[in-house]
């Protein structure tokens, strides 16, 4: 696995990376190493130094940190800030790191001691607010998805490696669907968030008949008035639609706008 | 089995256009036979067509492009900057800006790359010959300049007064420092101006409609009828320069500009290029400052 | 011009002595949430799957001559230097079975652009030159405005080309390809009597045309409205998601993507259809977009559609297959459209 890296004459040098993980299911890491067809390829892209699903050395040397989950506790904090300090480039990996992923429905609830209560009861643990790791240290790179996709992920390290600039797609999730000659959601009666969604996915949920649910964060020209007035026109709750859009945190700022609207209308609508 | 025959487009005697049909993927083998530094993001790369027979038969006009690429890199427009008369030794000067780009800054000598074209119209100079050319650049402008202005060069008894007028930032930007004797020796009118000068530069300072004020004025009438203007640069440059020539008398239709647009085939075909109905690959890059005034959204 | 017939029966025969080929077609794909079908073009083995009744599919047959994604070349790369691949990506002909009228109008408008001018493309072209149509009349539907873009008949461009008059199917004979496999099953030459029938049916059809798009001075208007108001309104409704571009029969505009292969022996160079309405169609290295605003990018796709391709080719690139309106989520239709910026809407 070692041995000189080039491409076309140039010598590229071999990263060190290491993967980590905050509040999380884990599933991200789980994508790299579950395909295994390209698994020995891209080892040899990259030197793993802290790998814990799948290896027993560790190392504090290293120049790429892949860090999977959302930030819950202070102890995450402390842990990320030091990983921010070792690495060269810290990528978030995933929805949570992302977004706050899942794990941030819980910050819906006003009361968070309740919360603790209603999942851990008396047990003593410490958890907060769920937050992106942006919401703590610089991100170098982030990739979306819930959970990400190990093609993307490979495409990335090789993109890195003979330097080019790492882009996402800025369209939504509908250019793929329907290059994958989907049968639109809203044809079936669905609801689904692919017009304002981040595409890169390969219209994964759409391919089996699932509506959207923006696990990667809105495209970069998202129009929401128009998703909102979709959904409405599709007989589809503004409840069921913010159900959605809140699930991964990617609209957070669209969702604080979308609530804010609707108390104004019900303050309005109470002083009528 | 029985059925309908396979047409093969590149075999099938009744296919009009089979080598039309090659040509849309053939690229030149070629290789980057030397690299120059000129600042710090730009370059000199001289490529040579690996086949001495193609190499000779390369035939291109000065405002033509090529497309270059580089495997799993990228494949990118670039006009060529060097003279025709070199024919399949051609000069790219090249920004690091993007992927292809920053990757060929990285690559050794002897790197073969895939070359196609030329492609694009060009600068008509021998409509120019017997009259006045003002060339006018701005910034990087000055690539796709230079091949006209070295084929100007190379037959400098053909045009009556040849103007260069260059504009950049910094003078650490200004590229091919090194020729600007070499044409001042040919009787070429050279104007530099920089925006911000810096503790080297004694010239003078500001933007380029001020050089090209001072010719305008000392051209006079001969504008109206005997001059011709290349220009080159960023797009609000090149509106100004043409709206001041135009102001001072020089006819659109003899006003010459090179756009830039995105291009991912340069044959006519990605559509992205495109400026409403017009392909900047195969209709441009270079109009006249008439036709620029016709394109919605050109300037 | 030869003009066979042939008994509705035939029609399954037609279909088996084809079948030594390929055959697409359209077939039901789902039911909406109506219990409405929906419909696409896919391969056909059986021809009890066929549909030729069909009123249209959500989706143009473009998969198979411009595919959504393609590999236009691989590289072996290795110390020495690099090799190129080449593959056009079709090895047989494929027998399109129940083509309507406007999406052979669209490959003949996609030949002008792609085979007929400098640089034509092989890899449309091997395509379309391996493609056996069997073309079939149709029943105009709500949102079909083909017949007010010149497209709801065809001259050429297809092998046969049938009508159903109810009994029969009236069949226009193109090649001799056609003419032959005609031959083998039971058809016979048309007569007066089918002539007759083939008018009436025509005439019938025309008359359930309901959609309008005045194209009167269409390019001129384009430019002297090009600063109008309702393009900033429709700009609001669209979702920049390039579903219209994706439809569409003749929408051909692209990207190129290179990447390098997971173990660096080697490069893929691959095409993938673009659209106009997309943020970064007009985006160039350094990151300058010469068309940032939604407005202004769905603006340019009527405007290379009903503008540019007429200037260039006397006809426009728009067939009226209506399949974009019908799409669009935003409800962003070509006939409101144009009517709206001809000041009608």
């Amino acid at each position: 696995m070692s041995g000189e890296l080039s491409y076309l004459g140039v010598s590229l040098s071999r990263p060190r990376v290491a993967f980590f993980e905050l509040t999380s299911c884990e599933g991200c890491q789980l994508q790299i190493f579950n395909k295994e067809a390209t698994l020995i390829d891209f080892l040899s892209l990259v030197e793993p130094v802290n790998f814990r699903e799948v290896m027993d050395e560790k190392s504090n040397d290293y120049q790429i940190a892949f860090v999977e989950g959302a930030v819950t506790r202070q102890d995450e904090v402390v842990k990320l800030q030091k990983i921010r300090e070792n690495a060269e480039i810290l990528v978030a990996l995933g929805s949570c790191a992302c977004f706050g992923g899942v794990a941030q429905l819980k910050n819906r609830f006003n009361d968070m001691e309740w919360v603790k209560k209603e999942v851990y009861g008396d047990y003593p643990i410490d958890t907060q607010q769920a937050r992106p790791l942006s919401a703590e240290v610089k991100v170098d790179l982030e990739i979306y998805g819930c959970p990400i996709k190990k093609e993307e992920v490979e495409r990335i390290v090789v993109d890195l490696l003979v330097g080019k600039a790492i882009t996402h797609p800025k369209y939504p999730v509908c250019m793929e669907c329907k290059a994958n000659e989907n049968i639109c959601l809203f044809d079936l009666g669905e609801p689904c968030l692919g017009p304002v969604t981040r595409g890169g996915c390969d219209s994964w949920c759409p391919n089996s008949r699932m509506g959207c649910w923006g696990c990667r964060g809105p495209a970069e020209a998202a129009n929401m008035d128009q998703m909102i007035k979709i959904m409405a026109r599709h007989g589809i709750s503004r409840e069921t639609m913010l159900d959605r859009l809140e699930c991964f945190g990617g609209f957070a700022g669209y969702v604080e706008e979308m609530r804010t609207d609707e108390t104004n209308e019900d303050i309005q609508g109470n002083s009528e | 089995m029985n059925g309908l025959k396979f047409y093969d487009v590149l075999t099938e005697k009744r296919a009009p256009r089979v080598r039309d049909f090659e040509r849309f993927e053939y690229s030149f083998e070629a290789e980057i036979s030397n690299v120059y530094s000129l600042t710090e993001t730009e370059k000199l790369y001289q490529i040579r067509i690996s086949d001495p027979e193609k190499r000779q038969r390369f035939t291109f006009r000065p405002g033509q492009f090529v497309m270059l690429e580089l495997p799993g890199i990228g494949e990118a427009p670039f006009s060529i900057s060097s003279s025709p008369s070199r024919h399949g030794d051609i000069e790219l000067c090249i920004r690091a800006t993007g992927n292809l780009t920053n990757f060929l800054a990285k690559v050794k000598r002897g790197t073969m790359v895939g070359i196609s074209g030329p492609f694009g119209t060009s600068f008509p100079l021998e409509k120019m010959e017997g009259g006045n050319v003002m060339l006018i650049a701005g910034g990087l402008g000055l690539a796709p300049l230079r091949s006209p202005a070295l084929s100007v060069l190379e037959n400098r008894n053909r045009y009556e007064q040849v103007d260069i007028i260059y504009g950049a930032k910094k003078p650490s930007e200004l590229l091919f420092t090194y020729l600007y004797e070499m044409w001042r020796k040919f009787d070429i009118n050279l104007k530099i101006i920089v925006d911000t000068p810096d503790e080297t530069w004694d010239g003078p300072v500001g933007l380029i409609t001020e050089p090209l004020k001072e010719r305008i004025a000392a051209y006079g009438d001969a504008l109206k009828t005997d001059t011709y203007a290349i220009v080159c640069g960023p797009p609000i440059m090149f509106k100004f320069v043409c709206a001041a020539l135009t102001e001072a008398g020089l006819p659109m239709q003899k006003m010459f500009i090179s756009l830039e647009r995105r291009m991912h085939c340069g044959r006519g075909k990605c559509c992205r290029c495109n400026i409403g109905s017009t392909y900047t690959c195969l209709e441009g890059p270079v109009f006249d400052y008439w036709s620029v005034m016709n394109l919605k959204e050109a300037i | 011009m030869i003009f066979r017939v042939f008994n509705k029966e035939e029609l399954s025969a037609l279909f088996d002595v084809l079948a030594e080929n390929i055959i697409v077609g359209p077939v039901e794909k789902a039911l909406d949430k109506d219990g409405i079908p929906l419909y696409s073009f896919e391969l056909v083995r059986d021809y009890e799957e066929l549909r030729l009744q069909y009123p249209s599919t959500k989706i143009s047959a473009k998969k198979y001559f411009l595919p959504h994604n393609e590999t236009l070349s691989s590289f072996s790369v290795d110390k020495e230097g690099w090799t190129k691949h080449v593959d056009y990506n079709i090895y047989k002909p494929l027998v399109f079975f129940g083509m309507h009228a406007c999406d052979i109008n669209a490959l003949n408008k996609l030949d002008k652009v792609l085979l007929e001018s400098v640089y034509p493309t092989p890899y449309y072209g091997s395509k379309r030159k391996n493609m056996f149509i069997v073309g079939v009349n149709c029943t105009p539907q709500s949102h079909c405005f083909c017949r007010d873009m010149g497209a709801d008949t065809v001259q050429h461009g297809f092998d046969m080309f049938l009508t159903d008059l109810g009994d029969r199917y009236f069949v226009e004979v193109l090649s001799a390809e056609a003419f032959n496999y005609l031959d083998r099953i039971n058809s016979r030459e048309a007569v007066e009597v089918d002539h007759l029938d083939y008018m009436k049916r025509v005439k019938e059809r025309i008359g359930k045309f309901t959609s309008k798009v005045d194209t009167t001075d269409l390019t001129k208007i384009l430019d002297m409205e090009f600063d109008a108001e309702v393009w900033r309104e429709w700009g609001e409704k669209c979702l920049s998601c390039g579903t219209c571009a994706n439809v569409c029969p003749t929408c051909y505009c692209y990207g190129v993507d290179e990447q390098v292969d997971l173990d660096l022996k080697g490069a893929h160079k691959i095409k993938h259809l673009h659209s106009c309405n997309l943020l970064d169609f007009a985006e160039v290295a350094g990151g300058h977009n010469f068309r940032p605003e939604s407005y202004i990018r769905l603006k340019y796709r009527y405007y290379h559609k009903h503008r540019g391709f007429v200037e260039a080719f006397e006809e426009s690139l728009c067939v009226g297959c209506g399949r974009c309106g019908e799409a669009c989520l935003a409800d962003i239709t070509v006939p409101e459209v144009i009517a709206s910026v001809r000041g009608e809407g």
